[in-house]
């Protein structure tokens, strides 16, 4: 009995680490790619560890191009997206979770269908909203287009949170005549930190990873941010892999360290959808 | 529970900042897209657009790149969903088991899901490159399993099939999170109740753990469905829907309608089929389960 | 109950629909016109381009400082766009209302821009239009008249040569480059080793990758006056030489990348897996920078039934309508044209258009524009169509059908022939 199970785990360990190889050579390799440089991209057979390793395509992908400016960019659009999304959907959600208001169900609904609708699939009207706003080419114009692409999901994962938490904490603020304000600031939100740093964490993510709504309205590249950014470094001709690889990883690694320091958040912030929150 | 609502004007204020951005950038463009669908729509002068009723949706009716994009939307979702879920269940149910390194685990698996996908599609175009990619050469010079390299990026049949592999790839991880956390919440007794009726681990899986994983399921094939569906940065950086249009998948057909050749009526009418599709589909399998998903 | 409020719905859905479309008239761009004229003093002109980062840092550094020292209180703002994705962003850009004020345009663009009505007429902006229409070669000054007007002013011109790898040919045992098609043919197939090295390999199957060897080879695209391509695209010599790529394309000549796969034509020429490719003249320093132990062997187009016929290349300066300091801009094109930035840019590997700097001692003792102006004799520029794209994804379809094995030859070029008639009778 004994044995077997100890031969389960094995295979278990076993399916689980091959698994894993799986998923973290394609990154691996990537990292050693941008350690190479162009003469030894396409070297045949493939090396993991690089002949001759450098980090000019580190420097380079730093110095070049304005990378610096997309970083920043990208910081800014994510920032001012997340505290957006941050006020106006807690507030929102705060009013369906707490309020009786005409038209509730009919918003809620409105909401609900929106979050089926694909985001691409408004991206020629938001073009054109855009274009006549003046928000093209414009880094406002990206964070509004995607504080709206993320109010509906947020609201919907606060409203449940917020439902969650005990009317009778309220009632003595209440009763101490403090009004919808003082409740909001002063009660809900703290209490409910956990969910708005979920909210915050995937609202930031998203920003920093948007793709195709940058790549349309940004024309000048001193406004692209990283994803375009490393998007024009791959040429249909010619293609520096390395310094393509390298400005990738200077866009991936801060994610990844939020994601090692904030797992607890992430992990949440994707079951609250799935189970009733 | 209604009556312990509060009932105030104040409520307003809440509500009008989120419906500010909604309304704006969300619900106008939904009903801008509409409008733009019966017009031969001219960009440069939309007052001189042309009101053309139903013609850019019968348009796409005999179009047949755009059966060609919806027959591989289709075989995308078809072939990613079932793929993700069963290997992110599978992974789950090994997490589930009281190991060493979960955590070490987790982070592993997640990592596609939470790398952008610029990144990941320009990494997998490298990768499958046919003279000198890696997989190439894993696949004919370290496990000989090919004879000789494959054209992965050239013909239309194995072109889409890196990008489903991609999808796969970076999709597993987010399923597993999800499914591991419903595990989780299966109660411990039950488990225990089941080892000592001495039901074998694969039938308490079948009996138990799956009927209790039905919500999950149901939530998880849902969002995949959706997200299958609205595939395209990956197919945009990686074959940029070629060779001769084969690869074209719904979005990046309406992408190429719309911002190439500057279509933006017809554009806007694939996306209102588009949208048709997901709402049609999400729906049936609401019935299907049973009960909408509580968000 | 559901149904009932779906019906409520619906109806608030077609009311807010009545609503967008009722107010969907849209700002002309009258008022911003008027606002920039009101601020005259200081005048940023952008310009678009798509130099390659060597020609970019020189332009930037040698060229814009030059233009606004001569010129106080206008500025330049150069930005970089990358080649392949240009056109569509600048056509996003147009439609947006965020145009560029100049661009620098593939000399192809210039026609379809003028059709849809984007670009400023340079000979009725500029007074002394004839002093610069006079000055450059008559072939790179051509591309930029659509119609009546001229829209554009070439910057640059190029052509493709072949380039040949000489450690290949060694190990195959030739000399020398070929000199006609049939020995080109015949190089190929001895170059070649089967999945490891192609004889030849090309980046793509439009116009601008076959046509020098389908022109070499006797075959065309249309007449001259550009009427009919019947009899031209599907010409027995467009019909031999496509099945003579096929053929070589069976029997694993020709590199990948022909279809899209595998290593870039020029990686893969470096890298000595490809033996001979085309390529322009700003390859050149490419290599240097980033194949320091390689040397490039240039030779002229092999010679068919048809001579040895390079496609011309090369980009024209041209100016949007949207642009608000249209004079300024006139003054900018002026430098771009002028001696001495054409002398500058020809550092980096841009071969100038200016007829008296042909003769000059500049031009003749250069290291390797020689070949490039010697190719440039007989070199012919693509279709100058306002559907020239159209065209051009004809012929690239037909070839890629063809070299799929899912046509024959004639059966893709006569179906490509008859939609090429179509685009040109419109």
């Amino acid at each position: 009995m004994r044995k077997q199970k100890f031969l389960l785990k094995t295979v278990v360990y076993v399916l689980l680490l091959l698994g894993a190889t799986i998923t973290t050579i394609p990154f691996l390799y990537m990292v050693s790619t941008s350690l190479k440089g162009q003469t030894y991209v396409f070297e045949v057979p493939p090396k993991f560890i690089p002949t001759d390793p450098t980090l000019q395509n580190f420097s380079d992908a730093w110095n070049s191009n304005n990378f610096q400016g997309y970083f920043m960019n990208s910081v800014f659009v994510s920032v001012l997206t997340t505290v957006i999304v941050l006020i106006s959907s807690s507030m929102l959600a705060f009013a369906f979770a707490r309020f009786h208001f005409r038209g509730k169900r009919f918003l809620f609904m409105i909401i609900l269908l929106t979050l089926m609708i694909p985001g691409m699939m408004l991206i020629i009207p938001q073009f054109i909203l855009a274009k006549n706003l003046g928000l093209l080419n414009n880094l406002w114009g990206l964070v509004f287009v995607y504080v709206a692409m993320n109010i509906a999901v947020n609201t919907f994962l606060l409203r449940g949170f917020f439902e969650g938490i005990p009317r009778e904490l309220e009632d003595a603020t209440r009763i101490d005549g403090g009004g919808f304000f003082t409740i909001f600031f002063k009660v809900v939100l703290p209490l409910s930190k956990p969910a708005l740093a979920t909210v915050a964490i995937f609202t930031f993510l998203f920003g920093w990873d948007e793709f195709v709504w940058a790549v349309i309205s940004i024309n000048e590249p001193e406004k692209y941010t990283l994803p375009v950014a490393i998007a024009t470094f791959h040429g249909a001709h010619q293609t520096q892999w390395g310094l393509v690889f390298a400005a990738s990883l200077f866009a991936i690694f801060p994610v990844i360290l939020a994601f090692v320091l904030l797992q607890k958040h992430f992990i949440k912030g994707l079951t609250a959808g799935s189970v009733k929150g | 529970m209604e009556k312990d609502l509060y009932r105030s004007k104040q409520v307003i204020f809440f509500i009008l900042p989120a419906m500010f951005f909604f309304l704006a950038f969300n619900t106008y463009p939904i009903l801008k897209a509409l409008q733009m669908s019966f017009y031969q729509w001219n960009i440069l002068m939309p007052s001189e657009s042309e009101f053309i009723g139903f013609d850019n949706y019968l348009q796409a009716m005999k179009d047949p790149v755009f059966w060609t994009s919806l027959k591989n939307s289709i075989i995308y979702t078809t072939v990613t969903v079932p793929s993700q879920m069963v290997l992110g269940l599978f992974v789950a149910v090994l997490l589930d088991q009281s190991i060493k390194g979960k955590a070490f685990f987790r982070t592993l698996y997640y990592l596609p899901v939470i790398t952008s996908w610029v990144v990941v599609s320009l990494l997998f175009k490298y990768l499958f490159n046919s003279q000198a990619g890696l997989i190439n050469y894993i696949l004919k010079d370290f496990l000989h399993i090919i004879p000789s390299y494959i054209n992965w990026l050239q013909e239309p049949g194995t072109a889409l099939a890196v990008i489903m592999l991609l999808g796969i790839w970076k999709g597993v991880g987010w399923s597993m999170v999800i499914f591991l956390a419903a595990l989780q919440n299966i109660p411990e007794d039950l488990k225990e109740a089941a080892t000592i009726d001495g039901a074998s681990p694969i039938h308490f899986f079948f009996k138990v753990t799956l009927p209790l994983l039905k919500p999950t399921i149901a939530f998880i094939s849902i969002m995949l469905i959706i997200g299958g569906f609205n595939v395209f940065i990956s197919v945009l950086l990686i074959t940029g829907g070629g060779p001769l249009q084969k690869t074209e998948v719904l979005l990046t057909y309406m992408y190429n309608q719309g911002f190439g050749n500057l279509n933006f009526g017809y554009g806007a009418a694939l996306s209102y089929i588009l949208g048709a599709i997901i709402f049609i589909i999400s729906a049936v399998q609401m019935k299907i389960f049973n009960k909408p998903v509580d968000m | 109950m559901f149904s009932k409020r779906l019906h409520l719905l619906s109806l608030i859905m077609v009311l807010l629909l009545l609503f967008v479309t009722a107010c969907s008239g849209e700002k002309t761009t009258n008022e911003t016109q008027k606002e920039a004229d009101a601020q005259k003093k200081e005048v940023t002109l952008t310009f678009w381009h798509g130099y390659n980062p060597v020609e970019a840092k020189h332009f930037e550094e040698n060229v814009i400082p030059n233009f606004e020292e001569e010129h106080p209180g206008v500025k330049i703002k150069s930005v970089a766009v990358p080649y392949d994705q240009f056109y569509q962003k600048l056509i996003t850009s147009i439609s947006g209302g965020t145009a560029p004020d100049m661009i620098r345009a593939d000399l192809a663009w210039v026609p379809q821009l003028a059709k849809l009505d984007a670009l400023e007429p340079l000979d009725q902006l500029m007074d002394d239009f004839n002093t610069y229409k006079d000055s450059v070669f008559p072939g790179t000054l051509s591309p930029n008249k659509w119609k009546d007007h001229y829209y554009g002013l070439p910057l640059d011109t190029n052509t493709r040569v072949l380039m040949w790898n000489k450690k290949m040919f060694d190990d195959a045992g030739i000399t020398a480059p070929p000199k006609t098609l049939d020995e080109f043919y015949t190089t190929i197939e001895k170059l070649s080793k089967e999945g490891k090295e192609w004889g030849y390999a090309e980046g793509g199957t439009g116009g601008w990758n076959v046509l020098p060897l389908l022109w070499s080879a006797g075959g065309g695209v249309t007449d001259e006056n550009m009427t009919k391509s019947t009899g031209y695209l599907n010409s027995p010599e467009s019909v031999q030489f496509l099945e003579k790529l096929v053929e070589l394309n069976k029997k694993g000549n020709l590199g990948p990348s022909i279809l899209g796969g595998g290593l870039g034509t020029a990686d893969g020429y470096a890298q000595g897996k490809y033996g001979m490719i085309l390529d322009g003249p700003w390859m050149v320093p490419i290599f240097k920078d980033q194949y320091p132990d390689f040397e490039v062997q240039m030779s002229l187009i092999p010679e068919g039934k048809g001579g040895s016929v390079s496609v011309v290349g090369g980009e024209d300066i041209v100016l949007f309508k949207q642009s608000k300091n249209k004079q300024e801009a006139a003054d900018f094109i002026r430098f771009m044209l002028s001696k001495d930035t054409q002398l500058s840019m020809a550092d980096v590997g841009q071969i100038p258009v200016l007829q008296d700097l042909a003769e000059s001692d500049y031009m003749k003792n250069h290291e390797y524009y020689g070949i490039f102006m010697e190719q440039l004799k007989t070199a012919k520029a693509r279709t100058p169509h306002p559907e020239w794209n159209k065209i051009d994804t004809a012929i690239s379809e037909a070839v890629q059908y063809a070299l799929r094995g899912d046509k024959s030859p004639k059966d893709a070029l006569d179906e490509a022939t008859v939609k090429v008639d179509a685009i040109l009778a419109q």
